[in-house]
Parts: C-alpha cells; structure tokens; sequence
C-alpha cells in the first residue's frame, strides 16, 4: 500500500520554522517564550515536552496566533505568518487545533461543534443563520467517523465521556482541512488508557491526511511512545531536539530539572 | 525532622490560627454595632413608630371590613382589563427581549466594538432601569395617549435596562475555552459570539427573560393608576369612587393572576433548565 500524498509543497521550506521567537506577556518580568528556533518537517509527529510553565502552550499559540510573539518570526512552507494581520483567517484556517480542555461548545451538537472547524471559510452572513452548505457537512461527518464518532453526531457536546469530547475536538480540527494540527496538551485531563486511545487517533489521522503535528505533552511515556520526534522545553527555552529514543535520564534531567537548586529536595 | 522541631512548626501554626480568629472576631464586633448605630439613626429620621401603627389598626380594619364581601358581580367586568393586563407584559417583555440582545453585546467587555461603546451602553442601561415603570408610564401617557401602548413601551424600556445587564454579565463570564477554540478555527468576531458566547450564554438569559415576564405581569397590574391600561386602571377608579367591594375584587383578581404566572413560570423555567 503506497503512502498517503502528502500536500505539494512548491519549496523546500520545512512546512514550520520558527526563528528566534519570544514572547514575554504584559505584566510578567520572565519571558514564557526566550528565542525558541525550531524546524518541522511535513508530515512529521513532533512532541514538545517539558513541565507546566515551560512555554508549550505559548509556542504553539504564537504560531495560530491566538497570542501575539514580543519577537522572531514564524513561516509556513517559507512565507512569514507572524506579521501579517489582514489575512489571519485564511493563516489561522491552515491550523488545526486541539486544547487540553476540549473546548466543545456544550449545548451545541456534535455535528454543529465540528462543522464550526468550517467557519474560517464561510461568510459571516451564512453564519448568522446557523447553516453550513451540504459540502461542509460531508466534510463535518467524514471527520466525524475517521475518529469513530459519527454514531453520536447528533448528542449534545456534554453528553459525551472526556475521550469523546476530544475524539470530536479532532473532528472540529480536521473539518479545517488543516495542513498542520497542533495538539496542546490533548490528552493532560484524560486517564491513561483514554490518553493513548486518543493519541493513537490523532497520530493515525496524521498520517492518513499527511498532517503535520506539533503535540505539547509533559508525559515522558507518551513521548517515547508516539512522537518521531522530540523538542525538551524549559523555562521558555528549548534544551534538547532529538529522536525520541535519545531521551536519556541525563536529558530529562535537563528538561525538568535545568536549575540544580529546582532539582527535588534529599528527604531522609 | 526531629520531634521538636516538628512540635515547633505545629504549635507555631497554631497559634497563628487563633490569632487570626481573635483579629477576625473584633473586626466582626466592630462592624457590628457601627452597623446598630446607623440603623438606629436611620429609624429615628424615617419615624419608625410601632406605637403609631398600634393606633392605625382599628382604621385599617374599618377600611378593609368596607371592603367586604368582596362583590363578585364585578367579576365580569374585569375579564377585558385581565387580558389586557397580560398582552401589557407580554409585548413589553417581547420588545424588550428583543433590544436587549444587541444592547449586551454592545455592552459586554468581551464582545463590545469599542471601550466607548462599552461604556455609553451600560450608562444608557442603568439609565433605563433607574427609572421605574410608573415613571416611564407617566411620560409616555403623555407622549402616546392614555391605553395601554403606553404601558407596553414602559414596561419594554425598563425590562431592557434589566435583561441587557443581565445578559452583558452572562456574557462576559462564558467559558474562555471555546471561544479560543472558535478563533483558532479561522472564524471572525461575530461567527465567535455567534458559535462559542452565544450558546453559552443562551440558557441563563431565557430563564432570566421568564422571570422577567412575570415582574411585568406584577407591574403591569398598577401601571392602570396613571391611565397606561390594564387592571390597575380599574383598581384606581373603583377606589376614587368609593366602591370599596369592587375594590377588593380587582385585588382578588391580581393576586390571582400574579399567583397563576408565578407558577407557570417556575414550571416553564424548571423544564428550560
């Protein structure tokens, strides 16, 4: 069986290249982010792992956007996304995203939560009515069953297990038609057998779909397990870049212990 | 940790407990009869007068003995103001529904266009609801005639001011998550209230909007005293004409109609919810 066509891709350019990206929020006197440069390639499964604080999160929102960097650039397939304000939509809809939190609207329907993965491409106009052309719910169901929830489209957001809720949060990210996904801490609020079902679903779809994803874990396990390959986060740095399978204890030891004085107290 | 190092710590925290409760408990003292004093002024200026109202009992029970029996022949004459009553509260209700949506969004930190526009919003909405039904039903008896159209735009503007707060606030505590969910999708600031605020804030603004009906039946019974329509138009004149058992009959009939929309309301609110 041949592998899935990843999207053409006119340059060489990797499809993320970060460049000396910062960000230091107002009223904080510690940067989150300090001159983080990472490259990832097309398709490619990246974790980024490191503690609560280390700046994941805020890394993966510079690239969508949904935080404004303080400094450094990002590009996507070699074009610069960080300054460019007018088409932040069209930037934004190339993004998937997943929150550790789901974030599901609650009362809406399954369905409805992922067809508003197709907003970004539909008029404002169309929206105020509550409806999506056929096309889009096509797209909305066939999301649905790659992850295996088009059984329950019609329940209610709440109705659903914490497994379910991100089941069909992927849906949402898909139904973008997104080139990259980026995962934030996706399986943080789920139990260990739950978090590698839906681990198993996002890598799967990846690879299905030629999906790039950057996946924020602060799990070593899950790191070892599913990502191809790793960046150590700490305190807004990054402190390693590698294959998972040189995740040493000297260089988790970096990633989560970087100062001596943080490194866990001798008790008797 | 040795023992006595760990009895030291324990010990110390402790005390610390009970200081805190002393400081906590003078400062509960203290609040407490300055409390008593402003209160006991305040009765003195107001003339708080039990006695006074010992010697008022025996006109009151003159008043309500002329009251008696109640005369149920008047009944049929009260069934047009009744309906009336309602279809106030229900058209002011409706509009001010209506209004109010927009005026939230304009008024609601997290959705409004412009800090400016944030601002004259909630003004012109505390402005509406400083002012009470009965007010805006004298200005606009003038402005539309006497009947009850007037009591329908008194009842809207002050039920607005109400339900647009309410809703801004409801609005301004929706869940952060999906509203960045939305805005990650690509989906423009009003597919975000649309999809994300909207639904979340929906459910508490229908029940506010049920119970705001039934404080405009409640309103809608006395705006008849300054001519704006319904029961209270009744109440006012069976009193000036001195017909004391009609009289009684039109309160019947209001805290009847007050007592069957308070009931189906809870009904109608508790299937919402």
């Amino acid at each position: 069986m041949n592998a899935p066509v990843a999207p053409v891709v006119q340059s060489t350019a990797p499809m993320i290249s970060v460049r000396g990206l910062s960000k230091t929020y107002a009223g904080a006197s510690v940067p989150a982010l300090n001159n983080v440069s990472i490259d990832v390639a097309a398709g490619e499964f990246l974790v980024i792992l490191g503690p609560s604080g280390a700046g994941k999160s805020t890394l993966l929102r510079c690239i969508n956007r949904l935080v404004d960097p303080s400094a450094g650039q990002v590009f996507h397939n070699g074009v610069e996304i960080t300054g460019r304000s007018r088409d932040l939509r069209a930037v934004r809809r190339r993004f998937g995203m997943v929150f550790q939190q789901f974030n599901l609207v609650k009362r809406l329907s399954v369905l409805t939560n992922v067809l508003s993965g197709r907003l970004g491409y539909r008029s404002v106009w169309r929206s105020l009515a509550y409806s999506f052309p056929e096309a889009d719910k096509r797209i909305a169901i066939e999301c649905l069953a790659r992850v295996n929830m088009d059984h329950k489209a019609f329940q209610r957001a709440d109705t659903l297990s914490g497994g379910e809720q991100q089941r069909v949060a992927i849906a949402r990210a898909l139904a973008q038609e997104p080139q990259v996904i980026l995962a934030d801490e996706p399986v943080a609020s789920l139990d260990p057998k739950i978090a590698r079902q839906v681990l198993g679903y996002l890598r799967q779809v990846a690879r299905e779909l030629g999906i790039t994803v950057l996946c924020n874990l602060h799990q070593v396990e899950y790191a070892r397990e599913f990502a191809e390959r790793v960046v150590g986060m700490s305190r807004g740095s990054v402190v390693f870049e590698g294959p998972s399978a040189a995740l040493t204890d000297e260089v988790l030891h970096r990633i989560y212990y970087r100062d001596p004085a943080e490194a866990p107290a001798e008790d008797e | 940790m040795s023992a006595v190092a760990f009895e030291t710590v324990v010990s110390a925290a402790l005390a610390e407990a009970s200081r805190r409760r002393l400081r906590r408990g003078t400062k509960a003292v203290v609040w407490a009869a300055a409390a008593v004093a402003v209160l006991w002024f305040t009765a003195a200026q107001i003339g708080l007068n039990p006695a006074a109202l010992a010697r008022g009992v025996p006109f009151m029970a003159d008043f309500i003995s002329r009251m008696f029996p109640p005369d149920l022949a008047h009944l049929r004459l009260l069934g047009g103001a009744t309906i009336e009553t309602v279809q106030i509260a229900v058209w002011g209700t409706l509009i001010a529904v209506v209004l109010s949506l927009p005026l939230a969004l304009l008024g609601a930190r997290n959705t409004t266009p412009h800090p400016l526009v944030f601002h004259a919003t909630r003004l012109f909405l505390n402005a509406l609801r400083a002012i009470n039904e009965l007010v805006f039903a004298l200005i606009f008896v003038a402005a539309v005639g006497l009947g009850p159209f007037a009591g329908v735009l008194a009842i809207a503007l002050h039920a607005t001011g109400m339900l647009a707060k309410f809703c801004a606030e409801e609005i301004e505590g929706v869940d952060r998550g999906p509203v960045e969910a939305m805005q990650a999708t690509g989906a423009g600031r009003l597919q975000v209230i649309l999809f994300a605020m909207i639904p979340q804030a929906l459910p508490a603004f229908v029940s506010y909007s049920i119970y705001r009906f039934d404080v405009s039946i409640r309103a809608a019974t006395i705006l008849g005293l300054v001519g704006a329509g319904g029961l209270g138009f009744s109440l006012i004149k069976t009193m000036k004409l001195f017909k004391y058992h009609e009289t009684a009959t039109c309160i019947l009939v209001i805290f009847l109609l007050v007592f069957v929309s308070d009931w189906i309301c809870a009904k109608v609110r508790a299937r919402i919810l």
